[in-house]
Protein backbone atom coordinates (compact mmCIF):
# COMPACT_ATOMS: atom_id res chain seq x y z
CA UNK A 1 0.00 0.00 0.00
CA UNK A 2 2.18 2.30 1.01
CA UNK A 3 4.79 1.79 -1.82
CA UNK A 4 1.98 2.07 -4.28
CA UNK A 5 1.92 5.82 -2.53
CA UNK A 6 4.96 6.48 -3.17
CA UNK A 7 5.37 5.58 -6.19
CA UNK A 8 2.26 7.75 -7.14
CA UNK A 9 3.86 10.73 -5.73
CA UNK A 10 7.13 10.08 -7.01
CA UNK A 11 6.25 11.02 -10.69
CA UNK A 12 9.66 9.68 -12.84
CA UNK A 13 9.35 12.73 -14.79
CA UNK A 14 9.75 14.99 -11.70
CA UNK A 15 12.82 12.81 -10.24
CA UNK A 16 14.55 13.19 -13.46
CA UNK A 17 13.76 17.25 -13.40
CA UNK A 18 15.24 16.90 -9.72
CA UNK A 19 18.11 15.12 -11.22
CA UNK A 20 18.68 17.61 -14.31
CA UNK A 21 18.71 20.40 -11.96
CA UNK A 22 20.92 18.89 -9.23
CA UNK A 23 23.45 18.26 -12.19
CA UNK A 24 23.47 21.85 -13.33
CA UNK A 25 23.35 23.40 -9.98
CA UNK A 26 25.95 21.60 -8.15
CA UNK A 27 28.43 21.46 -11.34
CA UNK A 28 27.74 25.84 -11.40
CA UNK A 29 28.91 25.91 -7.75
CA UNK A 30 31.75 23.92 -8.31
CA UNK A 31 33.08 25.93 -11.38
CA UNK A 32 32.23 29.11 -9.56
CA UNK A 33 34.25 27.93 -6.61
CA UNK A 34 37.27 26.95 -9.64
CA UNK A 35 37.08 30.32 -11.03
CA UNK A 36 36.98 32.48 -8.20
CA UNK A 37 40.63 32.36 -7.34
CA UNK A 38 41.72 32.29 -11.29
CA UNK A 39 39.35 34.92 -11.89
CA UNK A 40 41.06 37.28 -9.30
CA UNK A 41 44.83 36.20 -10.03
CA UNK A 42 43.95 36.76 -13.74
CA UNK A 43 42.78 40.45 -12.79
CA UNK A 44 45.81 41.15 -10.76
CA UNK A 45 48.23 39.53 -12.82
CA UNK A 46 46.08 42.17 -15.86
CA UNK A 47 46.65 45.03 -13.16
CA UNK A 48 50.51 45.48 -14.09
CA UNK A 49 50.60 43.96 -17.43
CA UNK A 50 47.65 44.26 -19.94
CA UNK A 51 48.86 42.15 -22.45
CA UNK A 52 48.02 39.32 -19.96
CA UNK A 53 44.58 39.99 -20.86
CA UNK A 54 44.07 37.12 -23.33
CA UNK A 55 45.69 34.71 -21.14
CA UNK A 56 43.95 35.28 -18.16
CA UNK A 57 40.41 34.69 -20.32
CA UNK A 58 41.60 31.69 -21.27
CA UNK A 59 42.49 30.47 -17.75
CA UNK A 60 39.48 31.80 -15.85
CA UNK A 61 37.05 29.89 -18.44
CA UNK A 62 38.67 26.80 -18.39
CA UNK A 63 36.60 25.41 -15.16
CA UNK A 64 33.61 26.85 -17.40
CA UNK A 65 33.64 23.21 -18.73
CA UNK A 66 32.48 21.71 -15.66
CA UNK A 67 28.95 22.95 -15.99
CA UNK A 68 29.04 22.33 -19.52
CA UNK A 69 29.33 18.79 -18.51
CA UNK A 70 26.73 19.16 -15.80
CA UNK A 71 24.64 20.96 -18.28
CA UNK A 72 24.95 17.76 -21.23
CA UNK A 73 24.04 15.25 -18.43
CA UNK A 74 21.14 17.70 -17.50
CA UNK A 75 19.81 17.34 -21.45
CA UNK A 76 20.59 13.55 -21.31
CA UNK A 77 18.57 12.71 -18.79
CA UNK A 78 15.44 15.20 -19.15
CA UNK B 1 30.79 41.03 2.03
CA UNK B 2 33.61 43.63 3.07
CA UNK B 3 31.11 45.10 5.44
CA UNK B 4 30.87 41.77 6.88
CA UNK B 5 34.74 41.93 7.25
CA UNK B 6 34.77 44.82 8.70
CA UNK B 7 31.50 43.68 11.31
CA UNK B 8 33.62 40.76 12.47
CA UNK B 9 36.87 43.10 12.82
CA UNK B 10 34.65 45.20 14.90
CA UNK B 11 33.88 42.30 16.85
CA UNK B 12 37.37 40.45 17.25
CA UNK B 13 39.04 41.20 20.24
CA UNK B 14 42.49 41.26 18.48
CA UNK B 15 41.60 44.21 16.81
CA UNK B 16 45.08 44.74 14.97
CA UNK B 17 44.83 40.91 14.22
CA UNK B 18 42.42 41.09 11.45
CA UNK B 19 39.95 37.44 10.11
CA UNK B 20 39.16 38.43 7.11
CA UNK B 21 39.08 36.46 3.53
CA UNK B 22 43.37 37.16 2.49
CA UNK B 23 43.32 37.69 -1.22
CA UNK B 24 46.31 35.50 -1.19
CA UNK B 25 45.64 34.38 -5.55
CA UNK B 26 45.07 37.77 -6.52
CA UNK B 27 47.79 39.51 -4.63
CA UNK B 28 50.40 36.84 -5.55
CA UNK B 29 49.60 37.09 -9.34
CA UNK B 30 50.03 40.60 -9.39
CA UNK B 31 52.91 40.43 -7.23
CA UNK B 32 54.42 37.96 -9.69
CA UNK B 33 53.72 40.34 -12.56
CA UNK B 34 55.78 43.42 -10.28
CA UNK B 35 58.24 40.49 -10.38
CA UNK B 36 58.78 40.22 -13.86
CA UNK B 37 59.02 43.72 -14.37
CA UNK B 38 62.38 44.07 -11.90
CA UNK B 39 65.65 44.72 -14.17
CA UNK B 40 66.75 41.10 -15.84
CA UNK B 41 70.49 40.87 -14.25
CA UNK B 42 72.27 41.18 -17.94
CA UNK B 43 71.35 44.76 -17.28
CA UNK B 44 73.86 45.25 -15.08
CA UNK B 45 77.00 45.40 -16.77
CA UNK B 46 75.52 46.99 -19.34
CA UNK B 47 74.59 49.84 -16.42
CA UNK B 48 78.19 49.88 -15.27
CA UNK B 49 79.08 50.87 -18.89
CA UNK B 50 76.70 53.91 -18.61
CA UNK B 51 77.38 57.69 -17.58
CA UNK B 52 75.49 58.86 -14.95
CA UNK B 53 73.64 60.99 -17.08
CA UNK B 54 72.63 58.12 -19.36
CA UNK B 55 71.96 55.85 -16.15
CA UNK B 56 69.35 58.86 -15.29
CA UNK B 57 67.29 58.45 -18.85
CA UNK B 58 67.36 54.92 -18.73
CA UNK B 59 66.39 54.52 -15.04
CA UNK B 60 63.68 57.01 -16.56
CA UNK B 61 62.40 55.08 -18.92
CA UNK B 62 61.95 52.06 -16.41
CA UNK B 63 59.37 51.25 -13.96
CA UNK B 64 60.80 55.03 -11.69
CA UNK B 65 59.75 56.95 -14.75
CA UNK B 66 56.77 58.73 -12.74
CA UNK B 67 59.47 59.40 -10.14
CA UNK B 68 62.35 60.36 -12.33
CA UNK B 69 59.35 63.26 -13.90
CA UNK B 70 58.19 64.14 -10.23
CA UNK B 71 61.23 64.75 -8.63
CA UNK B 72 63.37 66.38 -11.45
CA UNK B 73 61.52 69.46 -10.20
CA UNK B 74 63.83 69.45 -7.12
CA UNK B 75 66.37 67.62 -7.60
CA UNK B 76 69.14 66.38 -10.58
CA UNK B 77 71.55 64.41 -11.26
CA UNK B 78 72.75 61.77 -8.44
CA UNK B 79 70.34 63.08 -5.85
CA UNK B 80 67.44 63.05 -8.19
CA UNK B 81 67.92 59.26 -8.80
CA UNK B 82 68.40 58.77 -4.88
CA UNK B 83 65.22 60.20 -3.99
CA UNK B 84 63.39 58.15 -7.06
CA UNK B 85 64.96 54.91 -5.86
CA UNK B 86 63.44 55.72 -2.60
CA UNK B 87 60.14 57.29 -3.52
CA UNK B 88 59.77 54.24 -5.83
CA UNK B 89 60.41 51.66 -3.07
CA UNK B 90 57.83 53.22 -0.65
CA UNK B 91 55.15 53.51 -3.32
CA UNK B 92 56.21 49.88 -4.21
CA UNK B 93 55.67 48.73 -0.62
CA UNK B 94 52.60 51.51 0.04
CA UNK B 95 51.22 49.33 -2.87
CA UNK B 96 51.29 45.82 -1.07
CA UNK B 97 49.45 47.15 1.55
CA UNK B 98 46.94 48.35 -0.01
CA UNK B 99 46.10 46.00 -2.56
CA UNK B 100 46.43 42.91 -0.11
CA UNK B 101 43.33 42.43 2.57
CA UNK B 102 42.82 40.20 5.56
CA UNK B 103 45.20 38.61 7.29
CA UNK B 104 47.96 38.54 4.28
CA UNK B 105 48.10 42.84 4.69
CA UNK B 106 48.15 41.99 8.48
CA UNK B 107 51.70 40.40 7.90
CA UNK B 108 53.01 42.61 4.80
CA UNK B 109 52.62 45.38 7.50
CA UNK B 110 53.84 43.82 10.27
CA UNK B 111 57.04 42.54 7.79
CA UNK B 112 57.28 46.27 6.39
CA UNK B 113 57.46 48.05 9.94
CA UNK B 114 61.31 47.71 9.03
CA UNK B 115 60.94 50.78 7.44
CA UNK B 116 59.42 52.59 10.29
CA UNK B 117 62.09 51.89 12.73
CA UNK B 118 64.59 52.73 9.67
CA UNK B 119 63.26 55.86 9.37
CA UNK B 120 62.72 56.67 13.33
CA UNK B 121 66.47 55.17 13.52
CA UNK B 122 67.45 57.69 10.25
CA UNK B 123 65.46 60.73 12.09
CA UNK B 124 67.24 60.12 15.40
CA UNK B 125 70.57 59.91 13.44
CA UNK B 126 70.24 63.04 11.89
CA UNK B 127 69.38 64.82 14.50
CA UNK B 128 72.11 63.17 16.72
CA UNK B 129 74.84 64.53 14.25
CA UNK B 130 72.82 68.01 13.41
CA UNK B 131 71.70 66.84 9.81
CA UNK B 132 69.85 69.39 8.07
CA UNK B 133 66.11 68.14 7.27
CA UNK B 134 67.13 68.13 3.56
CA UNK B 135 70.03 65.89 4.45
CA UNK B 136 67.78 63.39 6.60
CA UNK B 137 64.72 62.81 3.95
CA UNK B 138 67.43 61.72 1.91
CA UNK B 139 67.38 58.14 3.22
CA UNK B 140 63.74 58.20 4.32
CA UNK B 141 61.48 55.08 3.01
CA UNK B 142 58.24 55.82 3.78
CA UNK B 143 56.89 52.00 2.79
CA UNK B 144 55.61 51.01 6.87
CA UNK B 145 52.91 52.50 8.41
CA UNK B 146 54.19 55.87 9.34
CA UNK B 147 53.68 58.27 5.95
CA UNK B 148 55.97 60.48 4.25
CA UNK B 149 54.47 63.81 5.78
CA UNK B 150 54.45 62.52 8.55
CA UNK B 151 58.32 61.50 8.45
CA UNK B 152 59.03 64.89 6.78
CA UNK B 153 57.29 66.80 10.10
CA UNK B 154 59.21 64.48 12.26
CA UNK B 155 62.93 65.31 10.26
CA UNK B 156 62.00 68.54 10.57
CA UNK B 157 61.54 69.28 14.41
CA UNK B 158 64.30 71.04 15.58
CA UNK B 159 65.33 68.18 18.69
CA UNK B 160 65.41 65.13 19.32
CA UNK B 161 63.11 65.52 22.56
CA UNK B 162 60.21 67.20 20.05
CA UNK B 163 60.66 64.24 17.65
CA UNK B 164 59.70 61.67 20.57
CA UNK B 165 57.55 63.86 21.86
CA UNK B 166 55.41 63.36 18.51
CA UNK B 167 55.96 59.58 18.66
CA UNK B 168 54.69 59.31 22.06
CA UNK B 169 51.82 57.62 20.72
CA UNK B 170 53.23 54.87 18.96
CA UNK B 171 54.13 51.84 19.69
CA UNK B 172 57.67 53.08 19.91
CA UNK B 173 57.25 55.21 22.71
CA UNK B 174 58.28 52.94 25.40
CA UNK B 175 61.87 52.32 24.17
CA UNK B 176 62.05 55.71 22.95
CA UNK B 177 61.32 57.61 25.95
CA UNK B 178 64.84 56.04 27.46
CA UNK B 179 66.50 57.75 24.94
CA UNK B 180 68.61 60.89 26.79
CA UNK B 181 70.56 62.16 23.38
CA UNK B 182 73.83 59.75 23.80
CA UNK B 183 72.43 56.17 24.24
CA UNK B 184 71.81 56.05 20.31
CA UNK B 185 72.80 52.29 19.71
CA UNK B 186 71.31 50.77 22.82
CA UNK B 187 68.17 52.27 21.61
CA UNK B 188 68.74 51.12 17.93
CA UNK B 189 69.32 47.80 19.22
CA UNK B 190 66.15 47.61 21.41
CA UNK B 191 63.61 48.90 18.39
CA UNK B 192 65.51 46.11 16.14
CA UNK B 193 64.88 43.34 18.78
CA UNK B 194 61.11 44.81 19.08
CA UNK B 195 60.38 44.36 15.75
CA UNK B 196 61.70 40.33 15.67
CA UNK B 197 59.50 40.17 18.49
CA UNK B 198 56.76 41.55 17.15
CA UNK B 199 56.86 39.87 14.22
CA UNK B 200 57.38 36.55 15.64
CA UNK B 201 54.18 36.91 17.54
CA UNK B 202 52.27 38.07 14.34
CA UNK B 203 53.28 34.46 13.11
CA UNK B 204 52.46 32.95 16.15
CA UNK B 205 52.40 29.62 16.63
CA UNK B 206 53.37 28.45 12.91
CA UNK B 207 50.79 25.53 12.49
CA UNK B 208 50.03 25.85 8.46
CA UNK B 209 53.01 24.85 6.04
CA UNK B 210 52.98 28.37 4.80
CA UNK B 211 52.94 29.84 8.05
CA UNK B 212 56.12 27.65 8.46
CA UNK B 213 57.86 28.70 5.50
CA UNK B 214 57.09 32.14 6.19
CA UNK B 215 58.59 31.71 9.94
CA UNK B 216 61.75 30.01 8.58
CA UNK B 217 62.12 32.88 5.85
CA UNK B 218 61.90 35.39 9.18
CA UNK B 219 64.52 33.09 10.96
CA UNK B 220 67.10 32.90 7.76
CA UNK B 221 67.19 36.85 7.87
CA UNK B 222 67.84 36.46 11.44
CA UNK B 223 70.91 34.24 10.79
CA UNK B 224 72.33 36.34 7.92
CA UNK B 225 72.28 39.28 10.84
CA UNK B 226 73.67 37.66 12.88
CA UNK B 227 76.53 36.45 10.63
CA UNK B 228 77.18 39.79 9.29
CA UNK B 229 77.58 41.33 12.63
CA UNK B 230 79.57 37.72 13.57
CA UNK B 231 82.00 38.87 10.73
CA UNK B 232 82.73 42.62 11.00
CA UNK B 233 82.84 42.24 15.27
CA UNK B 234 85.72 39.65 14.63
CA UNK B 235 87.42 41.10 11.74
CA UNK B 236 87.65 44.57 13.42
CA UNK B 237 88.75 43.09 16.99
CA UNK B 238 85.39 44.16 18.64
CA UNK B 239 85.98 42.53 22.10
CA UNK B 240 83.26 44.41 24.39
CA UNK B 241 81.10 41.94 26.43
CA UNK B 242 78.22 44.61 25.52
CA UNK B 243 78.40 43.34 21.89
CA UNK B 244 76.61 40.48 23.32
CA UNK B 245 73.42 43.01 22.90
CA UNK B 246 73.34 42.96 19.29
CA UNK B 247 72.99 38.91 18.37
CA UNK B 248 69.52 38.73 17.78
CA UNK B 249 67.75 35.34 19.27
CA UNK B 250 65.26 32.87 17.16
CA UNK B 251 67.63 32.46 14.06
CA UNK B 252 67.32 29.06 11.91
CA UNK B 253 70.46 26.85 11.48
CA UNK B 254 72.82 28.93 14.12
CA UNK B 255 70.51 29.06 17.34
CA UNK B 256 71.72 31.70 19.75
CA UNK B 257 73.57 29.68 22.42
CA UNK B 258 75.61 28.96 19.38
CA UNK B 259 76.35 32.63 18.29
CA UNK B 260 77.23 33.60 22.06
CA UNK B 261 79.74 30.99 21.95
CA UNK B 262 81.56 32.46 18.78
CA UNK B 263 81.23 35.86 20.56
CA UNK B 264 84.60 35.89 22.63
CA UNK B 265 86.52 33.71 19.68
CA UNK B 266 89.48 35.27 17.70
CA UNK B 267 88.69 36.03 13.73
CA UNK B 268 90.15 32.65 13.19
CA UNK B 269 88.75 30.60 15.82
CA UNK B 270 85.41 32.22 14.79
CA UNK B 271 86.09 30.75 11.10
CA UNK B 272 87.21 27.47 12.59
CA UNK B 273 83.85 27.42 14.64
CA UNK B 274 82.09 28.30 11.69
CA UNK B 275 83.21 25.14 9.80
CA UNK B 276 81.02 23.06 11.72
CA UNK B 277 78.03 25.00 10.62
CA UNK B 278 75.53 24.04 7.46
CA UNK B 279 76.50 27.71 6.32
CA UNK B 280 80.20 27.00 6.05
CA UNK B 281 79.43 24.94 2.71
CA UNK B 282 78.45 28.39 1.17
CA UNK B 283 80.83 30.53 2.35
CA UNK B 284 84.08 28.38 2.20
CA UNK B 285 84.82 29.74 -0.98
CA UNK B 286 85.38 33.35 0.27
CA UNK B 287 86.64 33.33 3.82
CA UNK B 288 89.76 32.60 4.60
CA UNK B 289 92.46 33.62 7.93
CA UNK B 290 94.14 36.45 5.56
CA UNK B 291 90.71 37.58 3.73
CA UNK B 292 91.39 42.02 3.54
CA UNK B 293 87.71 43.16 3.15
CA UNK B 294 84.30 41.52 4.26
CA UNK B 295 82.34 42.75 0.91
CA UNK B 296 82.49 39.03 -0.91
CA UNK B 297 81.18 37.52 2.54
CA UNK B 298 78.01 40.17 2.77
CA UNK B 299 77.63 39.90 -0.88
CA UNK B 300 77.65 36.09 -0.48
CA UNK B 301 75.10 35.64 2.27
CA UNK B 302 73.07 38.21 0.45
CA UNK B 303 72.40 36.33 -2.62
CA UNK B 304 71.83 33.47 -0.90
CA UNK B 305 69.11 35.01 1.11
CA UNK B 306 67.68 35.93 -1.90
CA UNK B 307 68.40 32.46 -3.49
CA UNK B 308 66.99 30.70 -0.16
CA UNK B 309 63.74 33.15 -0.37
CA UNK B 310 63.65 32.32 -4.52
CA UNK B 311 63.63 28.78 -3.66
CA UNK B 312 60.81 29.23 -0.88
CA UNK B 313 58.53 30.84 -3.22
CA UNK B 314 58.19 27.74 -5.42
CA UNK B 315 57.13 26.16 -2.96
CA UNK B 316 53.95 27.44 -1.89
CA UNK B 317 52.90 29.79 -4.65
CA UNK B 318 49.55 31.03 -2.87
CA UNK B 319 51.27 32.52 0.28
CA UNK B 320 53.05 35.54 2.00
CA UNK B 321 56.11 33.71 0.70
CA UNK B 322 56.27 34.95 -2.80
CA UNK B 323 55.45 38.23 -1.99
CA UNK B 324 58.88 38.17 0.78
CA UNK B 325 60.73 37.21 -2.08
CA UNK B 326 59.65 40.36 -4.45
CA UNK B 327 60.16 42.84 -1.69
CA UNK B 328 63.98 41.01 -1.28
CA UNK B 329 64.16 41.14 -5.08
CA UNK B 330 62.78 44.90 -5.37
CA UNK B 331 64.89 46.29 -2.54
CA UNK B 332 67.84 44.28 -3.85
CA UNK B 333 67.72 46.04 -7.20
CA UNK B 334 67.33 49.53 -5.70
CA UNK B 335 70.63 48.75 -4.06
CA UNK B 336 72.36 48.14 -6.97
CA UNK B 337 71.04 50.79 -8.56
CA UNK B 338 72.55 52.85 -5.83
CA UNK B 339 75.50 51.38 -5.66
CA UNK B 340 76.39 51.55 -9.58
CA UNK B 341 75.30 55.73 -9.08
CA UNK B 342 76.98 56.61 -6.26
CA UNK B 343 80.08 54.60 -7.01
CA UNK B 344 79.84 56.53 -10.70
CA UNK B 345 79.55 59.78 -8.83
CA UNK B 346 82.39 59.23 -6.38
CA UNK B 347 84.64 57.97 -8.86
CA UNK B 348 84.95 53.97 -8.06
CA UNK B 349 86.54 51.93 -10.84
CA UNK B 350 84.12 49.35 -12.83
CA UNK B 351 85.65 46.74 -11.08
CA UNK B 352 84.95 47.70 -7.67
CA UNK B 353 81.29 48.50 -8.32
CA UNK B 354 80.98 44.79 -9.70
CA UNK B 355 82.25 43.32 -6.63
CA UNK B 356 79.84 45.18 -4.71
CA UNK B 357 76.66 44.09 -6.37
CA UNK B 358 74.56 41.52 -5.59
CA UNK B 359 73.97 39.78 -9.12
Amino acid sequence: MAVETAAAVMDPAGLKAIGAGLAVGLTGIGSGLAEKDIGSAAVGAMAENEALFGKGLILTVIPETIVIFGLVVALLIS
Amino acid sequence: MRLLQRLKRGMSTQKSRPQGNSNYAYTTARVRAMKSKLLPKETYPRLINMQIDEITRFVGELEYKEDVDYLARFYEGVDLIEHALNRNLAVTFTKLISISEGELNFLISEYLKKYDIWNIKTILRGKYCGASTDEILEAVVAAGRLTYTFTSELAAKPTYEDVIASLSTSEYASILKDYDGTNLSVIENRLDKKYYQDLFTAIGDPKSKDRKLFSKFIRTDIDMKNLITLFRLKKYKVNDPETADLILDGGLRLKYKEVEKMMPLAFEDFLTELENTSYWEELSDCCGPNMDSLTDVETKLKKLRLKTAASFSHVYPLSIVPIMDYILSKENEVNNLRIIIRGKAVGLSDEEIKSQLVI
